[in-house]
């Protein structure tokens, strides 16, 4: 079991709001591992980016609030921390990226200007020292003609380079993890693959963590060591990718799968979707949050809220299906006892 | 940038010359004549002042001469018509320097006063500071400058008779103290508008992605206000001071009246009202080039801030 350099236990979030409290996330508890890539999954509004926003400290509170949990940075709490201290790990030890690279960098800055900005932050660099800094940040995400891209503005770069120069500037004073919140999403599908061929050589290089957050299951395939499956602010099912891909041990994950396109099989086939939408969370079902959407919800799934069950190690899920007196079905994966 | 200079440069000259087109058109609608006057001049003069302006001529033929005289680099608008041995272009360089100075000091006042103000109102949104703010500035906006400018003198008096001797003159013109008070004046208003658009920019500009990015990146607050915020939201700011300085510098009559200064103002309503020809011509082609001119820095400065114009 390799180390884990992020540990995240029993995070809940909540916001206050005009219209009542949002619980966006409850309970929410993974690890991350010294150079593995954690996909966190889920549809929009289950509270990924909250999660981690939550993590970096860059939810507004109020009216955001953390009710519990903590997050433990090599061990060290970094949930909750005054901006002073927060801003000795943010941009240092953790590197973030965001979903629009158009309107993620100010449009008044070069984009040097912006990269050297970290390095003269954290490392007391001079300006000059960390604009060069800065040209070789952009010339390792393969930007061509970095010394002169780095004069220019981000409206000069098209969306893909824009993606490349955020990584270059979370990059600069070479974090232990890089959060990526849903880094390719608005980018067509070339400039996603390039993007992710980046990130996977400098976590290569750099050994560094990665926590992608998408709703990509293709992405999470392709460059995911380990999966969390986000629900209605909880983590329904979390595991190696090979557990959540070929061992789905919870219906949702099920019905994510199902409504994937695929290479292989009958062309004609469609793909199906969930019905139903995700819970309100101004307030949460007191049973399992899928259950109005669940095709083998049972009695207890609407009265109480399931356990996790360990199936095999590091591979946990929230249903009731697994216990013991639970009916047998023919698509979950199930571990007897 | 040199290339857009030039561009704005033409626009602004073929702008001048519009408004030159249409105050003569205008001029020549209105009844009456300037000639004609309580204190009529003799057949003479008459005579020689319609031979000087064409007068005696087809309208096309006045319009060809106006033009001509204000060609640069040496545009004569001619001579007063009611005030004696006076000409224009004497007019406006004796006057017209008092008013550029008490409005380039109310734009100053008012751009200054705004940022800070508006800054101040978005950091503090919804507390105190905010609220305060926010009640003068509805003040500012819809009281007129006049009851403004009363006020200020009153505040004056009372401040020079309290310390004993005279601190800040009342009204008059001369020294540096002189301009203080009628420049706040005349910025008041202005500096209410840009305090609102200022605070609302700001709020804007902090709910932006690349604000978020700049919290993620561990920057103090200090840092992403003053290198990310600031810089932003000034600009919808800098777009409206260039037809503010419009409204200042022409607006600015009331106040010198009140404070008894010497400025382009009261001449230029002063012309109006006796139909003075060649004095309401020139100060009108003379304040419109002014403000063109104004309104090219304003987009070149524009240019410096905000690099998208550049390329454009």
């Amino acid at each position: 079991m390799s180390e884990n350099i992020l540990e995240v236990t029993d995070l809940s979030v909540e916001f206050t709001t005009y219209g009542g409290t949002v619980k966006a996330v409850r309970d929410v508890s993974f690890n991350v591992e010294r150079g593995k890539t954690l996909a966190i999954v889920g549809e929009s509004g289950c509270g990924k980016s909250v999660t981690v926003q939550s993590i970096m400290g860059l939810t507004p509170t109020p009216p955001g609030k953390i009710t519990s949990g903590s997050a433990k940075l090599n061990g060290r709490e970094i949930l909750g921390l005054p901006t002073r201290e927060a801003n000795q790990f943010r941009g240092v030890e953790i590197g973030m990226i965001f979903q629009d690279p158009m309107t993620s960098l100010n449009p008044t800055m070069t984009i040097g200007d912006q990269i050297a900005e970290t390095l003269m932050v954290h490392r007391g660099k001079s300006r000059r020292d960390a604009f060069n800094q800065a040209v070789e940040l952009l010339a390792r995400t393969h930007i061509p003609e970095a010394t002169k891209r780095a004069k220019q503005y981000p409206f000069e770069f098209s969306g893909g380079m824009l993606q490349r120069a955020m990584i270059a500037q979370s990059l600069a004073c070479g974090p232990a993890i890089l959060i990526a919140d849903e880094p390719t999403t608005a980018l067509d599908v070339t400039i996603q693959a390039q993007i992710l061929e980046i990130m996977l050589e400098l976590q290569r290089t750099e050994n560094m963590s990665i926590i992608l957050i998408t709703h990509d299951l293709a992405v999470v395939a392709r460059i995911a060591d380990n999966v969390a499956v986000m629900y209605a602010g909880e983590i329904i099912e979390s595991g190696s990718v090979d557990d959540i891909f070929y061992q789905s041990a919870h219906p949702y994950t099920v019905g994510l799968r199902s409504a994937m396109p695929s290479n292989t099989g009958d062309r004609d086939k469609q793909l199906l979707p969930i019905a139903g939408s995700p819970p309100d969370l101004f307030s949460p079902p007191k049973g399992c949050g899928y259950y109005a959407r669940c095709p083998y919800a049972m009695e207890a799934c609407h009265e109480s809220a399931p356990d996790p069950y360990t199936l095999t190690e590091g591979h946990i899920a929230r249903c009731w299906l697994h216990h013991d007196d639970a009916p047998p079905t023919d698509v979950i994966h199930r571990v007897t006892r | 940038m040199i290339v857009y200079t030039l561009k704005r440069l033409l626009a602004g000259v073929i702008t001048v010359w519009f408004i030159a087109t249409a105050t003569f058109i205008a001029m020549h609608q209105v009844p009456g004549d300037p000639l004609l006057n309580d204190k009529a001049v003799s057949a003479e003069i008459r005579k020689n002042l319609e031979r000087r302006y064409g007068l005696d001529k087809p309208i096309t033929h006045q319009y060809l001469i106006f033009l001509r005289n204000m060609l640069p680099p040496n545009p004569d608008f001619g001579i007063s018509f009611t005030q004696q041995n006076r000409r224009v272009n004497d007019i406006i360089k004796d006057h017209f320097p008092v008013s550029a100075i008490l409005g380039l000091l109310a734009i100053f006042f008012s751009a200054a006063g705004g940022v800070l103000f508006g800054a101040l109102t978005a950091i503090y949104r919804n507390r105190l500071p905010d609220i305060v703010i926010m009640f003068l500035v509805i003040l500012g906006i819809s009281v007129p400058s006049f009851v403004f400018a009363a006020l200020g003198q009153l505040l004056l008096v009372n401040v020079n008779s309290l310390m004993g001797y005279s601190l800040i003159p009342v009204a008059g013109w001369g020294s540096f103290t002189h301009m203080l008070m009628p420049s706040l004046v005349l910025g008041l208003g202005t500096m209410a508008l840009l305090t609102r658009l200022m605070r609302t920019s700001m709020l804007d500009v902090v709910n932006e992605d690349y604000i978020k990015t700049a919290r993620a990146k561990g920057l103090s607050p200090q840092r992403i206000f003053f290198k990310h915020q600031l810089r932003n939201a000034i600009l919808p700011v800098i777009t409206v001071l260039g037809p503010q300085i419009a409204v200042i510098t022409t607006g600015g009559f009331i106040v010198e009246l009140v404070f008894a200064i010497p400025g382009l103002g009261r001449y230029f309503v002063q012309a109006v009202q006796q139909l003075d020809y060649t004095v309401i011509m020139g100060t009108t082609v003379f304040y419109g080039a002014f403000l063109v001119f104004m309104v090219i820095v304003v987009d070149i400065l524009y240019g410096f801030i905000d690099p998208r114009v550049r390329v454009q």
